[in-house]
């Protein structure tokens, strides 16, 4: 009889891949291939994790924190496992060097911001949405699109991802930013760049 | 003028979009029905034609190719058959092909696990691996067998490739993907996490083969940090446990 490993899905409707439930997976691997293996499992389930609940932002302390935002893949109370902080340190600055995160802010090494949709991917999301909704050649603040009063695929992105997106829209003249006093905005245009 | 207001024409409405969908569901149902006798019918055609042209088939190499690719093109595995061999071979008499790819599939499935269990893979979560891809049955009519396996390793063998099919006592058998001798230490460590419970630690060693405890260490050593068939795991209280992917059966 061999163990078997299984896939959960988690009460946020997440399904867990079954190396979840191998309790070296909690172990940082010292062999260099097992850990190459380890680490790409683990990023994918972060990025993947993140997508599936919008989240943005990944902090050391995140794997810490009993029945945190990030609790259902960083412990796994039927085996009785838990993701260690220095494992954690690991796949941050792992994921940062892979392009799969940024340090935000910069020059530190215990938040990243998470990149789940690349920022040129972003943009096309943002442009899309602002064609879609009928908001070219408009004025709106950062906030109206963070917040929308309709949930859309931009609501709470952080402001600087959103910077970054609006700055690759508007080397190909879709976008501008404005800067004002209230946190700035921005005008979209249709892809030709005409008004 | 017509007047679509009212109480009248709402419950018209919904009366006429309930009719609608069960026309829809039942014109469905009888294109499905309509599609299998089809599939059937083109079936037994094929069968027909295999047998009628199965010299052909079998001498001529150009032939077959084109019977090969009219089968892959509409979607007809040939390999796949009810029996072994499938009809394909059932009706011609060729058991290469069959065998050839399963050793392909073989191959596919060694590769694509090998970071996780240092090219060790149990046998039947092997067979288990290759009906999933192929769509049988794990085990029972038409599914693969041990036998099955071993006869594709060895068609391999000419190539090099270092496969091989390792036994490791009481009946179990497991397949090796990477160009290295087994030794019976490893072996041992397999066999004991292979028990069931998926994980060994030094005293489990050193109680189940008499081992001292330098040796023991000595080959968990090896089997982690040079072989890569074991995982450390250091959260468990009674010390630390190598894990070995290899004995485990993964949900895919």
């Amino acid at each position: 009889m061999s163990k078997s490993l299984q896939k959960q899905t988690t009460a946020s409707g997440f399904i867990l891949p079954s190396i979840h439930a191998l309790p070296p997976f909690f172990t940082l691997q010292l062999h260099p291939p097992s850990q190459a293996s380890q680490t790409a499992h683990w990023t994918r389930l972060i990025l993947s994790y993140a997508r599936h609940r919008r989240l943005f932002t990944l902090r050391l302390e995140d794997a810490e924190v009993p029945g945190g935002e990030w609790d259902e893949i960083f412990h796994n109370s039927r085996i009785n496992r838990r993701l260690k902080p220095t494992h954690l340190a690991f796949l941050l600055s792992t994921m940062v060097e892979q392009g799969q995160a940024i340090w935000d802010p910069p020059k530190q090494n215990r938040v990243v911001l998470l990149h789940w949709r690349l920022p040129e991917e972003w943009a096309e999301v943002l442009h899309e949405w602002a064609t879609s909704t009928g908001q070219l050649n408009t004025i709106l603040t950062f906030y109206e699109i963070t917040d929308p009063p309709i949930d859309s695929a931009m609501s709470g992105i952080p402001t600087s991802l959103l910077r970054r997106a609006i700055s690759i829209l508007s080397k190909t003249g879709r976008a501008q930013i404005i800067e004002g006093a209230e946190g700035g905005g921005v005008r979209f245009f249709a892809p030709s760049g005409k008004p | 003028m017509h007047r679509r207001g009212g109480l009248a024409a709402l419950e018209r409405q919904k009366q006429s979009s309930a009719s609608y969908s069960q026309l829809s569901s039942t014109i469905t149902a009888t294109q499905l029905a309509s599609f299998q006798t089809q599939l059937t019918q083109f079936r037994s055609a094929l069968i027909h034609f295999a047998n009628t042209h199965r010299k052909t088939i079998a001498s001529d190499p150009a032939f077959r190719s084109q019977f090969q690719q009219m089968c892959a093109n509409i979607g007809v595995d040939p390999l796949a058959g009810p029996k072994r061999g499938g009809w394909w071979a059932e009706s011609l008499g060729f058991v290469g092909d069959w065998t050839f790819e399963l050793g392909v599939q073989i191959v596919d499935i060694c590769v694509s696990t090998r970071e996780l269990n240092g090219g060790i893979i149990d046998m039947p979560e092997l067979i288990r691996l290759l009906s999933k891809l192929r769509g049988v049955p794990a085990n029972g009519a038409g599914g693969i067998t041990e036998e099955d396996v071993i006869r594709s390793i060895k068609i391999l063998e000419p190539l090099g490739s270092g496969y091989e099919v390792l036994d490791l006592g009481q009946g179990r058998k497991a397949v090796r993907s990477v160009v290295r001798e087994l030794d019976n230490d490893q072996a041992a460590v397999i066999g004991l996490a292979g028990d069931g419970s998926g994980f060994v630690t030094e005293s489990t060693l050193v109680s189940a083969y008499q081992w001292s405890r330098e040796r023991a260490r000595a080959v968990l050593e090896n089997c982690t940090m040079r072989d890569g068939i074991c995982w450390i795991d250091d959260q468990e209280e009674g010390g630390v446990r190598y894990w070995v992917p290899a004995t485990m059966q993964w949900d895919e």
